[in-house]
């Protein structure tokens, strides 16, 4: 679960001109062609970082977010409700567990990674700052927040990095899962008893800010995203996946009688797009910094469990074993 | 057959499964290693499938629908053994009580698979598979860490000295017990005890981990005819918590 | 000896000192006792939980190849087998699956979606043979980005035998980006006996998007309210 926004800052390794000329034009037009890129193949440094940077935030973000909706795993109701729940949390920690894989292939070790993340120095998706109040935030995540996430990783799975691909396109196979699932919870909420359908409304109303948040601010166009572009790192802007989220699903909101906590939101049948009110992009930033509702929960129990699970992982460590990085 | 003998054999199967696999779902996103937590939900998932599979075969004997029977009963309703209900405490605990309850499972699922009784036959027949992972899962990791680290050693020893009281309370006989064993439902639960110390000491014996002397132990017994720790009635009650906001609508 | 565990140190500190503990919406949470606010900075940790890494090949069907799914961290092979079993073969049928340690396998270089990477090595003079020739499995990948899948079996002595046998027996036909050789000791294969573990995996329904079909509700949903409206 997954959406992007804030992974395509700058990096020092900006600078192409201290590259092999002819190992990167040989690297462009392998993309060019519509060939993956492998691990072992040459590749430019600004790749290799921002590739890294992104598959982790990504894992990062689907081990945190297996958070929100975990906080109603133990009060699922019905049996239905109560093993699709654990099976759609655990697949949120299955997807963590592919996506480090697929930034280990490039060089970064997966305990580096969760380091990382308990230390506060790399970020996950601002969305799972935010509580799960009640049984029916639950499944506004379920549909809502996994819908924004398959257009996003619909997109990046025709990118062109071989290992990210194949695990986003494992991802995207169970994501059906959790669209249907969350999707279905909802209709149920929506036209079921009249406490049912306020609690959904209020879940709904809580969660569509963050929602319009989650694919990040409109892209700046640079020189650096047009490179990233073309080698097909980044493989479609923000507002286009944020537009393409509202087409999708805004309809389906509508058809169950709800309503989206937005006045402004309308589709402009002239230019084909939507408008919304501008989401509150300085909350955004302040939230993504630290500053959210459940930021400190969120890193205090990942690193617990990390704590609290040393001991394991020091029991079965074999001292003569070489770790050596996923081949693919 | 007496179908009481049969529902209470099921409703013991049933909450048993129920109760231990609500409590393994807990670790679900909290595990020691990214692999060994979705290991763990699987089985979570599986006990709460085979549950639900037995309360099945309990409202085709006319009790209520599953939903109703495992979410808004009581505590002195339910029928598991004690051993479930306790708290998960910290993953040694949890892995010797997997240990230790899936080693007997298993036996019941190989017995319930030969059994007379034929609805609940073909439920083992299908699900036995299920559970033989589990086993493995268990004595793979009991067989690993027991013979690891002290630190890890003095863990689990200390998990198993205080569950293993609980686990012999798994096996408190029922007051059906003579009639399932003569028409031939399964061999009772004796018998399931003395095939489970066989082979949970098999693995014990290669880990430096140490079986307590079970003739000095008394069993938790109480379980099987509702009668619980404090820590079922809230396990319950979270359970049901949005069941029961209204248990008419559906969810 | 005693443990003392965390989780009861924690409350015993707790009641001494009157800390206030972290009340979650997740029940789950508040029972880990966390301290309310923030965390001191965790400790530097040392190199304590890096595991090696296992590939998994998983068999979706009686009679085809296998096919890698991914890589597990594990210990050892038993457990890289409990784990694979669970994160690769969950959700899909599947029948048996192989896992091998990282470190057995050779890799050669990786060639372009319509070359043959056979066509393109110098096979090295092996460092190391073995007396006898014994059994190699060799995996293909057909295009960059797909996954790699067994071929067969060769006899050899050395990895660079066993590629040259691969590419006489399996090499010839339509491009191959890369090619995996490990030796047949190293795949730890699952046992025919326990394909009973898989069974019921088409079965597990609310784990699948097909289970929820809500269209009727729906329906019925905006029929009643245009009637009413």
């Amino acid at each position: 679960m997954y959406g992007g926004g804030n992974v395509f800052e700058a990096t020092k390794f900006d600078n192409l001109q201290t590259e092999d000329p002819a190992k990167l034009a040989e690297f462009e037009a392998r993309i060019a062609r519509g060939e993956k890129i492998e691990p072992n193949d040459w590749m430019p440094e600004l790749y290799r970082k921002q590739l890294i940077r992104m598959i982790e935030q990504h894992a990062h973000s689907e081990i945190i977010g297996a958070l929100p909706e975990g906080t109603w795993i133990t009060r699922a109701p019905g049996f239905r409700r109560k093993m699709a729940q654990m099976a759609k949390v655990q697949d949120e920690v299955g997807h963590a567990q592919l996506l480090y894989s697929a930034a280990e292939t490039l060089g970064k070790t997966r305990e580096q990674m969760l380091t990382d993340l308990i230390n506060g120095k790399s970020k996950y998706s601002n969305v799972f700052n935010y509580p799960a109040f009640t049984w029916a935030d639950s499944n506004i995540i379920s549909w809502l927040i996994d819908a924004g996430a398959i257009v996003n990783q619909m997109a990046n799975a025709k990118g062109s990095y071989g290992p990210y691909s194949r695990a986003l396109e494992r991802i995207c196979a169970e994501e059906a899962f959790h669209l249907k699932y969350g999707h279905d919870a909802v209709v149920h909420m929506a036209t079921g008893t009249p406490k049912q359908r306020e609690m959904i409304q209020a879940a709904l109303n809580r969660w569509w800010p963050p929602i319009m948040t989650f694919f990040g601010p409109s892209d700046k166009m640079s020189t650096h995203t047009e490179t990233l572009m073309r080698w097909k790192v980044k493989m479609a802007s923000n507002d286009e996946c944020r537009q393409q989220f509202l087409d999708m699903y805004v309809p389906k909101i509508w058809e169950l009688g709800l309503t989206v906590p937005d006045p402004k939101l309308k589709k402009n049948m002239e230019t084909g797009q939507w408008e919304y009110t501008e989401p509150d992009w300085d909350e955004f930033k302040r939230v993504i910094n630290g500053d959210g509702p459940c930021n400190a929960e969120r890193l205090a129990v990942r690193r617990t469990a990390e704590e609290r699970g040393a001991w394991v992982r020091r029991a079965l460590l074999n001292p003569k074993a070489k770790y050596v990085k996923p081949l693919a | 057959m007496n179908e009481l003998a049969i529902k209470d054999l099921l409703y013991k199967l049933a909450d048993d499964q129920l109760i231990l696999g609500h409590r393994n779902s807990e670790w679900t996103g909290f595990g020691p290693i990214l692999e060994e937590d979705i290991a763990f939900s699987s089985m979570a998932q599986d006990k709460i499938g085979h549950s639900l599979a037995f309360y099945t075969l309990l409202q085709e004997l006319g009790e209520a629908d599953p939903d109703t029977v495992a979410f808004t009963r009581n505590a002195n309703q339910f029928h598991n053994s004690q051993l479930v209900e306790l708290p998960n405490g910290e993953y040694d605990f949890s892995l010797i009580r997997h240990f230790l309850y899936d080693n007997a499972e298993i036996i019941r699922f190989e017995m319930l698979s030969q059994s007379s009784y034929e609805p609940i036959a073909k439920v083992a027949t299908k699900l036995k598979g299920e559970v033989k992972y589990h086993v493995l899962h268990a004595n793979t990791w009991i067989k690993n860490l027991g013979t690891s680290t002290e630190e890890a050693i003095l863990r689990l020893q200390a998990s198993l000295n205080e569950a293993i009281p609980y686990a012999l309370g798994m096996f408190e006989p029922s007051q059906y017990e003579q009639e399932l064993i003569e028409a031939g439902v399964y061999a009772g639960e004796e018998a399931v005890k003395v095939e489970w110390l066989k082979r949970i000491q098999a693995v014990i014996e290669k880990t430096d981990l140490k079986l307590p002397d079970l003739n000095t132990i008394e069993p938790k017994f109480g379980g099987r005819h509702g009668e619980h720790t404090e820590h079922l009635q809230p396990l319950l009650d979270e359970m049901a918590e949005v069941f029961k906001i209204d248990p008419t609508a559906e969810w | 000896m005693k443990v003392i565990y965390l989780q009861q140190l924690l409350t015993q500190l707790k009641l001494l000192t009157n800390i206030t503990m972290l009340k979650s919406l997740d029940p789950r949470v508040t029972r880990l006792n966390l301290p309310e606010g923030e965390m001191p900075p965790a400790e530097p940790k040392q190199e304590l939980d890096q595991f090696e890494t296992y590939e998994a090949f998983h068999q979706k069907k009686e009679g085809t190849a296998h096919t890698y799914v991914g890589p597990v961290h594990a210990p050892n092979e038993d457990v890289a087998f409990l784990f694979a079993k669970e994160q690769y073969s969950r959700r899909f049928p599947c029948v048996g699956l192989w896992i091998v340690r990282t470190e057995n396998i050779m890799v050669t270089p990786y060639a372009g979606d319509q070359e043959n990477v056979y066509d393109l090595m110098r096979l090295e003079e092996p460092a190391e043979r073995s007396e006898q020739p014994e059994p190699y499995e060799i995996f293909h990948l057909k295009k960059r980005g797909k996954a790699h899948t067994h071929t067969g079996r060769v006899m050899a002595t050395s990895y660079q035998e066993a590629l040259h046998e691969a590419r006489t027996q399996f090499g010839e036909k339509g491009p191959i980006v890369n090619v995996w050789v490990v030796k047949s000791k190293h795949v730890l294969q699952s046992a025919e006996e326990d394909k009973d573990m898989w069974t019921t995996i088409p079965e597990k329904k609310y784990r699948e998007a097909i289970a929820y079909k809500v269209m009727d509700k729906i329906t019925k949903y905006k029929e009643e309210n245009k009637t009413t409206a």
